[in-house]
């Protein structure tokens, strides 16, 4: 079982702590009698102090108090700057998370929108980027092939728009040319059907 | 924080990620329209029958994508029996210009009998201004026993279909011939030789590619040689094409009407050599023209073929692979003249050839010879 700090301890017995933690403290205390026991403790101190406080002796400079405790707290202060490393690695512990983890999201959600993107397209975009990258004049054709036969079948593709007339569960059988722009594929089915599927280029 | 804690985050980033790219599928019969004429000769049956399968429309990536799975059945409305049949499929709002086709060549359907037809296409297009990606299926021909036709003949899928039964004639001809001289066996010795041919034929991945190479391979030009039939009414006289790297572009080649009757269109076969001596069939050059007897005229295509990588293209021919004649006859080469050695192993087998060898595969001889015996 891990314990609460004992300074969360003493922040509880005092009322000091916030809403969410004197929930999670309260919830350790229920189930813990050493720490319920450190909190008796600490009201106890407390209300020795009180009871001491109220017996103050008379002719006390609260003035010259209040100088000394402002003192104390510039010392502090400045004492923290001197371990400004420590404070400084903190900081970018904080910042890391959240950059990790919008990294992770956008990786993800670019992997999957990647790999769902069609291969027409995809293929229209690589080469789209690669001449822009490549500064390579506007007036050359996107992609010069615009009928193939390919594994999903045979292909007319024109500015990231495709048709394409799909194999079926056979495999074709023979695919043929046409120079006036015409791609075909012959398929055979088990019962000896034979069919021809073409597709016609502009 | 607890592994719990942990899981539940990465599952929500996944599932996140998932559908910001996946996007929302929805319905897709919507988006098929079947037209077909109400008079004609085959009709789809209705309800149309069909088969949507993982058909499905969907946003995807940055992209609008149908996939249409189905499949129509067709009814055979004439009094003819039906020898092929091809249906137009256009989505000109996703590719301008864009079409394709389904043909069932090698049919042999009597009045009144039913038939199926099956599709599958895909078609994407940027999301922006993607409503709706409407694909129209209508009939673009049917090819009777007779060879009459009946269609717009859009896709001039009359030429292709005469072609397919011609050759589909002429090699049942060749083995019921077959049969006769050499029974069963000889008739499985031969089916066999051609399932060997198909699977040994060599079949690159061919593109097809518009304006010049930008590669550094300077362009050269090279001669076609030739391939004769002796009884082919046209003969190619003179040829080149210009090679850059792995593609060949812009044949041209000189023709000459050698028959009494006037030509209206051809087909050219276009073979290619590599540098490893390796023929492929690269493709076909189709020419409408109008040859009269003795004339010549030029074939002329401005296309671009792209062959595999590393092809270096060493040597072309050319051939004669069909002929109309403007009296709506036509040529092909004969069963000997394709089976000469050296088209043998480059030229694919009739579809009338492959069904044949399908039936021999999946039912046996008894079957094959069943078949033979009913045209």
């Amino acid at each position: 079982m891990r314990h609460p700090a004992e300074s969360v301890i003493a922040l509880y017995a005092g009322g000091d702590l916030g809403f969410l933690e004197k929930l999670r403290v309260g919830h350790h205390l229920r189930g813990c009698s050493r720490c319920r026991s450190e909190v008796s403790r600490h009201r106890a101190a407390s209300e020795l102090l009180r009871a001491e406080a109220s017996e103050l002796p008379a002719g006390l400079n609260w003035d010259r108090l209040a100088a000394e405790m402002t003192g104390n707290i510039r010392v502090g202060l400045a004492a923290g700057e001197c371990v400004g490393e420590l404070k400084s690695s903190r900081t970018h512990g904080f910042a890391w998370k959240p950059v990790a983890a919008i990294c992770a999201l956008s990786l993800v959600v670019t992997s999957a929108w990647w790999l769902n993107f069609p291969v027409e397209q995809r293929e229209t975009l690589v080469h789209n980027v690669s001449r822009i990258w490549n500064r390579t004049p506007a007036h050359l054709p996107a992609d010069r092939v615009f009928l193939e036969a390919n594994r999903a079948g045979i292909q007319v593709k024109e500015n990231g728009s495709a048709f394409t007339m799909m194999h079926p569960d056979a495999t074709p059988t023979v695919i043929s040319v046409s120079t006036q722009g015409t791609i075909g594929a012959r398929y055979i089915a088990d019962t000896g059907q034979v069919t021809i599927t073409n597709v016609y280029g502009q | 924080m607890s592994t719990v804690s942990k899981f539940g985050w990465v599952s929500g980033v996944l599932a996140l990620g998932a559908g910001l790219a996946m996007g929302q599928s929805s319905d897709v019969h919507g988006s098929l329209k079947i037209d077909f004429p109400t008079d004609g000769p085959v009709t789809v049956m209705m309800p149309m029958t069909t088969d949507w399968g993982q058909s499905k429309v969907a946003a995807r990536g940055g992209a609008m994508i149908l996939d249409l799975h189905t499949t129509l059945t067709l009814r055979n409305s004439s009094q003819r029996r039906i020898r092929g049949v091809t249906l137009l499929v256009l989505a000109q709002d996703v590719t301008p210009g864009g079409k394709g086709s389904v043909s069932v060549p090698s049919l042999d359907i009597p009045p009144g009998e039913t038939f199926p037809i099956r599709i599958d296409l895909r078609l994407l297009r940027p999301v922006q201004g993607a409503e709706s990606l409407p694909v129209q299926v209508s009939l673009d021909g049917v090819l009777f026993e007779d060879l009459s036709f009946f269609g717009p003949n859009r896709l001039n899928s009359r030429r292709s279909m005469t072609v397919w039964e011609l050759e589909a004639q002429r090699d049942r001809r060749y083995f019921k011939q077959v049969l006769e001289r050499a029974g069963n066996d000889g008739l499985q010795k031969e089916v066999l030789s051609s399932m060997g041919r198909l699977s040994d034929r060599a079949q690159p991945g061919v593109q097809i590619v518009r304006g010049r190479a930008t590669n550094f391979d300077s362009e050269r030009e090279l001669q076609f040689a030739f391939l004769e039939f002796p009884d082919s009414p046209v003969v190619p006289i003179d040829g080149i094409a210009r090679i850059a790297g792995n593609e060949a572009r812009a044949p041209r080649l000189e023709i000459r009407n050698r028959s009494a009757k006037s030509v209206r269109s051809l087909e050219i076969g276009w073979l290619v050599q590599d540098q490893l001596g390796r023929e492929f069939l690269a493709g076909s050059v189709p020419a409408e023209l109008n040859l009269a007897p003795g004339q010549k005229s030029q074939v002329l295509q401005d296309t671009a073929l792209r062959f595999p990588d590393q092809t270096g293209i060493k040597g072309m021919t050319a051939f004669i692979s069909n002929v109309e004649f403007s009296d709506g006859h036509y040529w092909i080469p004969t069963r000997s003249e394709i089976s000469a050695d050296r088209l043998q192993h480059v030229l694919a087998p009739s579809p009338e050839e492959q069904r044949l060898v399908q039936i021999y595969r999946k039912k046996g001889i008894k079957a094959l010879v069943d078949e033979l015996k009913k045209f």
